[in-house]
């Protein structure tokens, strides 16, 4: 390097040293009151009922009144298209909602901020859900806050079953035979199901996996393995196969997202859902609120069930932020005792603290313990890019729709799961 | 010329300052080349140093990628599911660019021959087509293929073609394509049409009278006559029909709900997924420049075509 571009290059470097050492502890100096401009918080769509939101912001009003919050509701659908670009820019979002399975890929990237120094400083730190608080850790730091769980279970018609005389499956062999007296019972419509599953539906194929000892992938040695192709993975879907073919009539290239509007219109006995979704449902048709119960997914061994899919969403910080400690303090609020209660009595979800795992009753009590036995994606940061390629729902409808048998379409499966997991595109 | 000459004329002593005439038809050409440059051939090689270049998640939020050289072309090149992309691609595009010239033809021709007041019709039924915007036609199409409420399968099982309750149009890559082709060419007919029905109007009608005297049949006056007349119209809307199929993105993202299979990835669909669902943005970009580099060959096709007509005008 010529002595004169060293000139330059500490110039720049002191001078890049006082604007951090500036935009670093100014926000922290200052008074919450004294504080101005906009926090923009993203929360995704149905995540949070309006008055705890609204609740949320009123308080965090009268701490920093001269910050505006600005709650932006984003759609699942494109999420992760809509994180990337918005990461990328310089004012990227201070407060953003993730999916519990998009946290890791966000983390590596230096997108959120390191809040391992300000766990205390979160309402029940110490009870958070394991799961959720393993989704926000990476390398032993914390990048977010859990927020919510969810787990599902079976929703399920009392009048369709009553009618045909039947009771709620304990083992997945009597799912089927259940199923199949339902099916019989309702033979002249055309629309029945009696249990919707659509093709896409991924989550709910999860559970018919483990339930036989198999999973998307394995770490074995820092190195992760796709294991679709395993035996017991393929005798869980070969079992799901068995059921969609014999008692679904959804669409087998579509996803869940109608499927509560589908339930709803009263054709279906048997949905695999969230528990927040029987509030969909009944907002939908009111007369329904005392037909619905709901049942865990049985295990293949009769007695028990099976483990699922524990979703569900935490809070990050943007790094870029320029309103860390507002940031932070909004995500305090949300996450504070008093509104995780709410979220669990009005939003019907599971809180982030086992401290109140007490809330969940009646039907809710059902996908509270559901979330008891429960398991998770491959925590890597490029798990993202295996939901983002479509890899389970792609060989779901290959082998519903028979376009390939399940021994073929979970060898691609994995082996595309393999590649993308150790970084490959 | 003239101020060229007169310029000559004009005693040295006297001549202002001025750009020399050999050069003045670049610097008059030059705002436009400038313009070109900027909006065309800066995002382009942008593309292309992006498509060199490593380039994830991290590398996006740091806004610095890694140097990787042509790798990324022989990823994508030794990638068996890129190959049946850019396979499937030109297959469609040659369907659906055969199927919209020749119906467009074939109701260019029809206009020709109706009444006044039939011509209104088709032609506002054919503006409307074109004027709305693509997103809102694909939502309706898409509703009318749907799976449980979809007006086609109904209207289908009405007529007693077949059994159509819960026919699923997307289970069959094969038949969805059909789908597709019939939406794309829907959307591309108007314009297509009224290209072709306006340079109809500029054949004389005095050479067609000579043909049918001299005892040429229709398909003779249209394959001697209107056709050899209509040809340099035919190249443009051919080409540019090559290349918005070729490009085809949305009608294929909408109708399969933003979630197509790869049985469904056409080049374009296959380079956005690479970029914005994997996040490897290197990778996208070299997807992105294969396809420029084949349109490229259409292009250079039709420029060719366009020089050779210029000549023997």
């Amino acid at each position: 390097m010529k002595p004169r571009k060293a000139w330059f290059s500490v110039i720049g470097l002191a001078a890049a040293v006082v604007v951090a050492a500036c935009g670093g502890s100014s926000p922290q100096s200052t008074n919450p009151a004294d504080e101005t401009g906009t926090l923009t918080i993203w929360l995704m769509n149905g995540s949070a009922p309006q008055s705890v939101v609204d609740g949320v912001n009123a308080d965090f009003k009268a701490k920093y009144p001269n910050v505006t919050v600005n709650v932006e509701i984003q759609q699942w659908g494109e999420i992760g298209t809509k994180l990337d670009t918005a990461f990328a820019g310089s004012t990227p979002p201070d407060v953003v909602e993730l999916g519990n399975t998009l946290v890791a890929k966000y983390a590596a990237a230096g997108a959120l901020e390191d809040i391992s120094g300000k766990k205390s400083t979160f309402d029940n730190s110490g009870t958070w859900l394991q799961s959720l608080t393993d989704s926000c850790t990476l390398t032993g730091k914390l990048y977010c806050v859990p927020y919510y769980a969810g787990s599902r279970a079976i929703i399920y018609r009392k009048d369709f079953f009553d009618a045909a005389g039947v009771q709620p499956p304990t083992s997945m062999d009597q799912l089927l035979t259940v199923g199949q007296k339902l099916m019989q019972a309702h033979s002249s419509d055309p629309n029945f199901s009696a249990l919707y599953f659509p093709g896409k539906y991924w989550y709910a194929a999860l559970p018919f996996i483990w339930d036989f000892g198999g999973d998307i992938a394995t770490q074995s040695g820092g190195k992760w393995q796709g294991s679709l192709n395993s035996s017991s993975s393929q005798q869980g879907l070969t079992q799901l196969n068995t059921l969609v073919t014999a008692l679904s009539r959804a669409d087998k290239t579509g996803d869940e997202a109608k499927q509560d509007d589908a339930f709803a219109q009263g054709h279906i006995a048997m949905i695999i859902a969230n528990g927040w979704e029987v509030g969909v449902i009944t907002g939908k048709d009111k007369t329904l609120t005392d037909k619905l119960g709901a049942f865990p997914i049985p295990s293949h061994n009769p007695g028990q069930t099976a483990p699922v899919f524990l979703g569900g969403s935490d809070f990050g910080a943007a790094a870029k932020s320029k309103h860390l400690s507002a940031a932070n303090a909004w995500i305090q609020m949300f996450t504070d005792s008093k509104n995780m209660s709410q979220m669990a009595t009005v939003g019907g979800v599971i809180p982030n603290t086992t401290s109140l795992l007490g809330l969940g009753t009646g039907l809710n009590g059902v996908f509270y313990s559901a979330a008891k036995n429960s398991k998770f994606v491959p925590n890597s940061p490029n798990w993202a890019s295996v939901e983002n390629a479509n890899v389970l729902p792609d060989m779901l409808v290959k082998i519903f729709t028979k376009q390939q048998g399940i021994p073929d379409a979970t060898a691609a499966a994995s082996g595309r799961i393999t590649t993308i997991l150790s970084g490959g595109g | 010329m003239a101020t060229a000459i007169a310029a000559d004329l004009e005693p040295a002593s006297t001549r202002t300052p001025r750009i020399p005439t050999r050069l003045l038809p670049y610097a008059l050409i030059s705002p436009s080349v400038i313009v070109i440059g900027g909006i065309l051939a800066f995002p382009l090689g942008m593309l292309v140093w992006l498509s060199l270049q490593h380039y994830g998640l991290r590398e996006l939020i740091a806004h610095s990628g890694e140097w990787v050289g042509a790798q990324n072309f022989q990823t994508i090149l030794a990638d068996p599911l890129f190959h049946q992309v850019v396979l499937r691609s030109l297959i469609f595009t040659f369907t659906c660019v055969a199927l919209t010239l020749v119906l467009s033809t074939l109701i260019a021709l029809l206009l020709l021959k109706v009444r006044q007041g039939v011509r209104i019709i088709v032609m506002s039924a054919l503006v409307f087509v074109w004027a709305t915007p693509v997103i809102v036609t694909v939502d309706i199409w898409q509703w009318m293929f749907d799976y449980e409420f979809g007006v086609i399968n109904w209207v289908l099982t009405q007529l007693h073609v077949g059994n159509f309750i819960h026919h699923n149009w997307f289970d069959n890559p094969a038949q969805g394509l059909g789908v597709l082709v019939l939406v794309v060419v829907w959307g591309a007919i108007p314009f297509v049409t009224i290209t072709l029905y306006a340079a109809l109007l500029q054949v004389p009608g005095e050479v067609i009278d000579a043909a049918h005297v001299d005892g040429a049949g229709a398909w003779q006056r249209f394959r001697f006559v209107t056709a050899p007349i209509l040809k340099p119209v035919f190249l443009i809307v051919t080409t540019l029909s090559t290349i918005w199929d070729f490009g085809v993105f949305i009608q294929i993202y909408v109708l399969l709900n933003q979630r197509p299979s790869s049985d469904y990835f056409t080049i374009a669909i296959y380079s956005y997924r690479e970029s914005f669902g994997v996040t490897q943005y290197g990778l996208g970009a070299a997807i992105a420049v294969v396809m420029v580099a084949i349109l490229l060959v259409v292009s250079v096709f039709y420029v060719r075509e366009t020089i050779k007509q210029a000549e023997i005008a």
